[in-house]
């Protein structure tokens, strides 16, 4: 009985799925797993951007221009309350800067699901109340600025949420377009071979010895000035995602090649089933888990086009907010010298890069059935 | 000479500790004495040099830079009293007699910013010019006007024994040779120029002697001696010479040139020779100030490598016609280097290093409190000039639009124009934008200047005022709104959207001025659309009649006759913000071309036309009504003026002296030239 009880172990590996084999080693990699934690993090904004916002981003008010980010006071005397101090700002009649001097004496508390902006949440049901915000909406004297103001005195925070929102869709909605592209056109090329492989492959040389940003500069340029902000950002979800399509299709292509040949595929098509069901039902599923990590890895690059491109000015434009334009705003001289928390939005950039990096790469290795 | 103005080497620590000891000492006490001096110790008082014209007060002996002195002795260049001629320009300096030697250092953006260095080194070369308050027209190169015949004769007076950079004789062969050969010649200039005309009809340039040139005109034109001062197309040889107009022009240099004296066939082949498409390029390249090291020129630097290169030099003139009170031959400086940096960035960073001498041009309003942090480290003071024009940024409607009939009727809709000026809010812009250093006003000019209709008129139309900016558009028919609270056209076509031009890369930032301002319609229920194009894609629009809004400044406005064209619709020609091509069309071809204006706009346009042929003081008066009428239908809303946010903001070492600590700003001043950097030089 014993050796039963000591197989119990063995016996789960043995009946367990794919999915779940590579669940658990997926667990075993902490980087991994911490990256995901991060990815969720992010997409919960993206859902969530106007929630946790507590500022129209679009509102401006001179009298808030360049303010730095507020300090946070924790406890209100021993009682847990956190509260912002009061600031009256006036323009140094001397140094020409803005000063904001903090007011000790008059504490906004800090509320949970306070009333704010109206927006929609989810794009579906109207409400008022954010995450947090103080008493009283967004009257200048009354409100919080966590991570300050940029020139028009808009809230940083709040437009960092929008932007979050804006570049990770982008990053999201590229990958998905390059995905189908490059399975599709990487399953044809693998397939079915001969000419058709040949003139895919040889485009996707062509494509891909066009050094890249060269390229997307020059597609942008070429978006029409007069396009709508929407407009501007499926176009520029699609520049992107041109490039990111050749990669996978040749990794589709090389396992259709190996398998096309394998036992199960021949012994489906022997049974009959159609090209399409031997595709999608037998030949696609075994390396579905491939194209998972494949993607993941993908969407770094992807947000960081965008990041660039707009910060090039080529990209998205005010007033769209994407990290990329908050950035592009930080891009002179008096941010660094007099307002350099207007270049946090560099922070989630290279976060977001970073923890899907870290996720894909342990999606790889849980994915590959021979890793070790 | 530029190690007499490098700051000395600290390499020791020790003397590291004194120099910061003593640089920290002094700081406390510039400190202090700014505090003392309060807030408008950046925007100083105007004042500038003048123009010497009483003969008893004029230097009977010359002296000469160094190296000028030394070229006279080694025979190479004839003694100075005969270079500057009997009759000198002499400018009294603004604080003292300077000091010769020493280099200028500047940025400039590239080929097309020709203003960078012909605002600074030009003289100006303009045959008359302004006082520094940029009122009163005074002589310059020529050397004095009178107006004769009741108005219809200008006779120019030269003066003797001036000369051309390579040394030959200046004088009334130029003129005639520049209006009979350049200017009547229809391959070089095919449209004649307004400025040389009244009331439509053409003047003639006749010589009376060697020193003394006649303007005949068939009507009375009091204005031309503010014609030919300010930036017309008769503004002198730097300026216009490229175009085949100016005034004047080097006969003996560029007869070469010319198929009347160098032969149809040769001319055709030597610009073929040099791959130009024409002789008339080649005509044009030979004569242009900033590209042709080797024309002949009156101004007082000339250009050394040219505008198309790395670095524009632009050197001594050693036939310069200035001199000052004492004598001495400007100017002062030897040399102005201008060095390519095509980011604004980087231009605005050099002055920040204090890596040039004395720059105004391309420097940002908003890096103001990092110019002054810098100030001591870079060994520059910072100064700013705010200009006298009541529109730093001006939103221009075109009226003449027809491309959607529905925009262009409230376009053309007064009561329109004034609710939507009625619904900016002025003081968060300009606390936002210009630092609150400019002044919310109409599109009337500063005060104190000459034509402005009073002081009713500043804020007239040009506050805010939501409610009663609804009311107006909820009067003339616009009340209906959708659920987001904008208006609906009344054509059924959904909501009334309008759409505002603007261009990046300039002085001011109005891409996010205008979307400020489109928050603030938000209020009065007004969609606007806020597109940012290029310079040539805006001159395609307004060309053909395509903008509806777009954003500008009005600079030059404040002299109202010579650059009118940010006033009314003007220009015919495409300009990037226009009120009215159609309109412009029609004024310009006197009703021939083009669309009949409304009554109130004929009225300013009449009123505006009469002014050049009436002596000044009643040329004042239409000037006053011509912006009583602007001010009043405001076909230009007015947003910030008076503000040193374009060329304003300046730069400019604390060892140059002759410095103003304020000057005049406007591109008719071709600020600093209106300063005359003629008498800038360096204490050590």
């Amino acid at each position: 009985m014993a050796t039963l009880v000591l197989a119990g172990q063995e016996q789960r590996v043995f009946v367990a799925s794919q999915w779940q084999l590579m669940w658990w080693r997926f667990c075993k990699h902490r980087v991994a797993v911490a990256g995901g934690v991060v990815v969720l993090a992010f997409y919960t904004i993206v859902l969530g951007a106007d929630f946790l916002a507590y500022a129209d981003p679009n509102a401006s008010e001179a009298q808030r221009s360049l303010m730095p980010p507020q300090r946070v006071y924790w406890l209100d005397g021993w009682r847990f309350g956190p509260y912002v101090h009061g600031v009256t700002g006036a323009r140094d009649p001397q140094t020409y800067k803005r000063v904001y001097r903090p007011d000790p004496t008059r504490k906004v508390p800090i509320r949970l699901f306070a009333e704010g902006f109206e927006y929609r949440l989810f794009g579906l049901i109207p409400t008022t109340r954010h995450l947090i915000g103080v008493d009283g909406g967004v009257d200048a004297s009354r409100t919080i600025f966590l991570l300050g103001t940029d020139v028009q005195g808009r809230d940083l925070w709040s437009r960092l949420m929008y932007g979050t929102r804006v570049s990770l869709t982008i990053g999201l909605l590229g990958v998905t377009a390059s995905l189908v592209l490059g399975v599709v056109l990487g399953g044809l090329s693998g397939f079915y071979g001969g000419v058709l492989d040949t003139v895919i492959q040889r485009t996707i040389e062509i494509l891909r010895s066009i050094p890249t940003i060269p390229l997307w500069m020059g597609l942008a340029a070429a978006l029409p000035r007069d396009w709508s902000i929407l407009k501007v950002y499926f176009a520029i979800t699609i520049i992107i995602s041109l490039l990111g399509w050749t990669e996978l299709a040749r990794v589709v292509r090389g396992r259709f090649l190996a398998m096309r040949e394998e036992d199960f595929v021949v012994s489906a098509r022997l049974v009959g089933c159609t090209e399409m069901r031997t595709i999608f039902v037998h030949m696609v599923p075994s390396f579905m888990s491939h194209i998972i990590a494949a993607t993941t890895l993908a969407l770094p690059a992807m947000i960081v086009s965008e990041t660039a491109l707009s910060f090039l000015g080529l990209g998205l434009r005010p007033p769209a907010i994407s990290w990329g334009v908050l950035l592009q705003q930080a891009q002179n001289v008096q941010t660094v010298a007099i307002s350099p928390w207007l270049m946090i939005p560099a922070i989630p950039v290279i976060l977001a890069v970073m923890a899907f990096n870290f996720l894909g790469d342990g999606l790889r290795d849980a994915a590959d059935p021979y890793g070790r | 000479m530029s190690e007499l103005r490098r700051r000395p080497r600290t390499r020791t620590l020790r003397s590291r500790l004194t120099v910061a000891l003593v640089l920290g000492a002094l700081m406390v006490v510039i400190a202090a004495g700014a505090l003392a001096q309060g807030k408008g110790s950046l925007i100083g008082k105007l004042e500038g040099p003048e123009v010497v014209t009483d003969p008893a007060k004029l230097p009977k002996t010359f002296k000469e830079a160094p190296q000028l002195a030394e070229l006279v002795k080694a025979g190479k260049l004839p003694p100075v009293a005969e270079r500057v001629g009997q009759d000198p320009l002499v400018i009294k300096p603004l604080h003292e007699i300077g000091k010769y030697g020493g280099s200028w250092r500047g940025g400039f953006t590239g080929p097309a910013d020709f203003w960078n260095g012909y605002r600074c080194c030009s003289g100006p070369d303009h045959l008359l010019f302004w006082d520094y308050t940029g009122d009163k027209v005074t002589p310059n190169i020529a050397k004095g006007y009178e107006l004769q015949d009741g108005g219809r004769t200008v006779v120019l007076h030269l003066r003797r024994g001036m000369k051309w950079s390579d040394g030959q004789p200046f004088t009334a062969d130029d003129f005639v040779f520049w209006f009979e050969d350049i200017y009547r010649n229809k391959d070089l200039v095919p449209t004649p120029s307004a400025a040389m005309a009244i009331n439509g009809k053409q003047g003639v340039v006749e010589k009376v002697d060697t020193y003394t040139v006649k303007f005949k005109f068939p009507e009375p034109y009091y204005m031309f001696p503010d014609v030919l001062a300010g930036s017309t197309d008769l503004g002198g040889q730097a300026w216009r010479g490229a175009f085949g107009l100016g005034g004047y022009a080097p006969a003996h240099y560029l007869k070469q040139f010319h198929p009347k004296y160098a032969g149809q066939a040769e001319v055709e082949k030597k610009a073929r020779d040099v791959k130009f498409d024409s002789w008339v390029r080649m005509f044009f390249n030979r004569s242009d100030w900033s590209l042709n090291p080797e024309l002949p020129v009156v101004s007082p630097w000339k250009t050394v490598t040219p505008i198309n290169t790395p670095t524009w030099t632009l050197e001594r003139n050693p036939y310069s016609v200035y001199v000052d009170t004492a004598g001495n031959q400007l100017p002062y400086i030897d040399k102005v280097v201008l060095t390519l940096a095509e980011n604004l960035e980087v231009i605005n960073l050099r002055a920040i290093a204090g890596e040039y001498d004395f720059q105004a041009r391309h420097l940002d309003l908003a890096k103001v409190p990092v110019f002054l942090e810098n100030q001591q480290r870079g060994g520059y003071k910072l100064h700013l000039d705010p200009g006298d024009y009541g529109g730093d940024m001006i939103i221009k409607f075109n009226l003449s639009y027809e491309a959607d009939p529905e925009i262009a009727k409230w376009m053309n809709a007064t009561d329109f124009r004034r609710a939507l000026s009625l619904g900016i809010d002025r003081d968060q812009i300009n606390e936002t934008f210009w630092l609150g250093t400019g002044t919310p006003s109409s599109v009337v000019p500063a005060d104190g200047n000459k034509y402005n209709p009073g002081p009713q008129y500043r804020k007239l139309w040009a506050t805010l005022d939501v409610k009663k900016a609804n009311e107006m558009l909820d009067k003339i028919g616009l009340a209906k709104k959708d659920t987001e609270g904008f208006r609906l056209r009344t054509d059924g076509k959904g909501r009334l959207r309008i759409e505002i031009m603007t261009l990046g890369g300039q002085f001011l930032q109005f891409t996010q001025i205008a979307e400020m301002i489109r928050e603030q319609w938000k209020k009065i229920g007004i969609d606007l659309t806020v597109q940012e194009v290029e310079r040539s894609l805006a001159l395609q629009r307004t060309a053909a009649n395509e903008q509806q809004l777009a954003a500008w400044n009005n600079d030059g406005s404040e002299h109202l006759f010579t650059f009118p064209t940010h006033v009314f619709p003007f220009d015919a020609i495409a300009v990037v913000a226009t009120s009215g091509p159609l309109y412009a069309k029609w004024f310009q071809s006197a009703g021939a071309q083009g669309k009949e204006p409304p009554a109130r706009m004929k009225e300013l346009m009449a009123k505006f036309r009469k002014a050049y042929g009436v002596p000044e003081k009643e040329r004042i008066e239409l000037g006053k009504e011509v912006w009583k009428i602007a001010a009043e239908e405001v076909y230009i809303i007015g947003v910030i003026g008076m503000g040193p946010a374009s060329m304003g903001v300046r730069v400019v070492k604390t060892n140059m002296g002759n410095i103003p600590s304020r000057q005049y700003n406007s591109p008719d001043g071709k600020t600093p030239t209106i300063s005359r950097p003629v008498t800038f030089f360096w204490k050590k």
